[in-house]
């Protein structure tokens, strides 16, 4: 298998008293999509946010392409984000923050891949206002400030979230697009019949702590499902039974 | 640092609450004038409304706008851009777009009606009130985590700077009013960048007459140059201070 592209090693992270995230070793590879599952506060979007580098873990490292992660924020330029609530400046417009995006990322326009913006239907509303568009619309600017860069790294915080199904199913083309291309993608949901298809590792977090990250296919063989909604509690029951603490 | 500057400057360029400010400086300013015969006397009353006013809002609009724009700021957390690229440009965007304004809404009126020296100073202790007071909203905003309690805590420290720093500062020279105390009360009065502004405007209406010796005392160290210096060298501490605090601050804040 080709070197990890994202390696967490023994990272934690305690917030006060609470550990959100507890000894965490994985590694995600190039080509393939993660799917991170777990329940509320189990300790996902830590996860993500220590991967940005928005949260300092408490221990541990987290190296991308080799490199450990720092204070140089140079290596999230590979990375793009869609995060779950999208809250832009009110009285700029859609193509005055693209712009901005653009030029903070340092993209010229050979590398920017908008084709994203016109799939969406956002080329026509360009010059309106962030603060007039539906929290629908909004979510797919986000989509397009994460996909436009054509990054090695994708994160998408429940992506689907308010996003009707045809623009939904777009969005997921276009990640299934990175992996294609040697990305490595990471999708947190709570809706996996939208984005199961996609995946191909099953992370499963609770309490901070990983309790497993398996092949899509191990599990729904192991579980004789076809659908992780069905295979994932029967899965959970069996480790709780084989006594995995889960 | 410049980009996130141009584009922060954009959406407060177009910001209700700003250009509100603007018109509320000018409407006071433009009314004050228009009901006092003589300008001097209108400028008088525009200190005390400048030195209330100016802190109060920008305090609470750095704030308010700070929390409004956390996840716009941790989007651009996520960018490859250093984090104090991200807090300078905020900051200085903020700066200007209600130095923009207070210059519309009180600079302007100020050069219609009383161009000279007072006035002058008028609108530098207002600018250095706006850097300092910004300043120490986006530390406030970046130190408490919710909302509300961010916009108390600013209350609390405009209620302590306009008002209860100077009941202090009374309360103390009308007790050891046996003392010669009075030269003591320059330094107390520099801590404090509202009186600092007062001071400053109120000297250059020659009103030390009517404060008594600690008049004399004032316009002996802040009527010189030097003094003016000094005065200008706090007031860029209490901007620096914060600021400094700041950014250390949102290095380590976890988005």
């Amino acid at each position: 298998m080709a070197e990890p592209r994202i390696t967490f090693t023994d990272v934690g992270k305690r917030y006060g008293k609470l550990w959100a995230l507890r000894e965490l070793n994985v590694a995600f590879h190039p080509g393939e999509v993660v799917m991170i599952i777990g329940p509320n506060g189990s300790g996902k979007t830590t996860l993500i946010k220590c991967l940005l580098g928005l949260v300092r873990p408490t221990t541990g490292s987290i190296a991308v392409n080799g490199e450990v992660i720092g204070t140089d924020p140079n290596y999230r330029r590979s990375i793009g984000y869609m995060p779950q609530i999208s809250q832009f400046p009110a009285a700029l417009t859609i193509g005055q923050l693209l712009d901005m995006m653009r030029d903070i990322r340092g993209l010229n326009d050979a590398v920017v891949d908008d084709r994203l913006i016109n799939e969406l239907g956002l080329d026509k509303q360009l010059d309106k206002r962030l603060s007039d568009l539906s929290g629908g619309t909004r979510q797919k600017v986000s989509a397009v400030l994460a996909l436009r860069s054509k990054p090695e790294i994708l994160v998408m915080d429940e992506p689907t979230a308010g996003l009707d199904p045809v623009s939904a199913s777009k969005v997921l083309g276009h990640a299934a697009e990175v992996r294609e291309q040697g990305g490595t993608v990471l999708i947190t949901s709570h809706l996996m019949e939208e984005v199961e298809a996609l995946a191909d590792r099953i992370a499963y977090l609770e309490d901070g702590q990983l309790r497993f990250i398996l092949p899509m296919d191990e599990i729904l063989q192991s579980t004789g499902q076809q659908r992780l909604a069905k295979a994932l509690p029967l899965l959970l029951e069996r480790k709780l039974a084989a006594g995995m603490n889960v | 640092m410049l980009k996130v500057f141009k584009y922060t400057l954009i959406d407060l360029a177009r910001n209700r609450f700003v250009l509100g400010y603007a018109l509320l400086m000018l409407f006071v300013a433009e009314g004050l004038f228009f009901v006092e015969d003589d300008p001097t006397k209108a400028l008088l009353s525009l200190v005390q409304v400048v030195m209330a006013l100016v802190p109060l809002i920008a305090l609470v609009f750095t704030i308010v706008y700070s929390y409004d724009s956390l996840e716009f700021t941790q989007l651009l957390a996520v960018q490859p851009i250093a984090r104090r690229s991200i807090l300078a440009g905020q900051l200085l965007a903020l700066c200007t777009a209600l130095l923009v304004a207070q210059g519309f809404g009180l600079g302007l009126p100020l050069i219609v009606h009383l161009p000279n020296m007072a006035a002058l100073m008028l609108s530098l202790a207002g600018s250095g009130l706006v850097l300092v007071f910004t300043a120490l909203g986006l530390l406030i905003a970046l130190k408490q985590r919710e909302k509300a309690r961010g916009v108390g805590v600013g209350l609390t420290v405009w209620f302590l700077f306009v008002l209860v720093y100077d009941a202090l500062l009374m309360a103390l020279m009308f007790s050891f009013s046996d003392h010669p105390i009075e030269p003591y009360v320059v330094p107390l009065a520099a801590l404090n960048p509202v009186d600092m502004g007062r001071i400053l405007v109120m000297l250059q209406v020659d009103l030390a007459a009517m404060m008594g010796y600690s008049g004399a005392i004032y316009k002996h160290f802040f009527g010189s140059l030097g003094g003016i210096a000094v005065a200008a060298v706090v007031l860029l501490l209490w901007f620096f201070g914060p600021t400094l605090f700041s950014f250390r601050t949102f290095q380590r804040k976890d988005l």
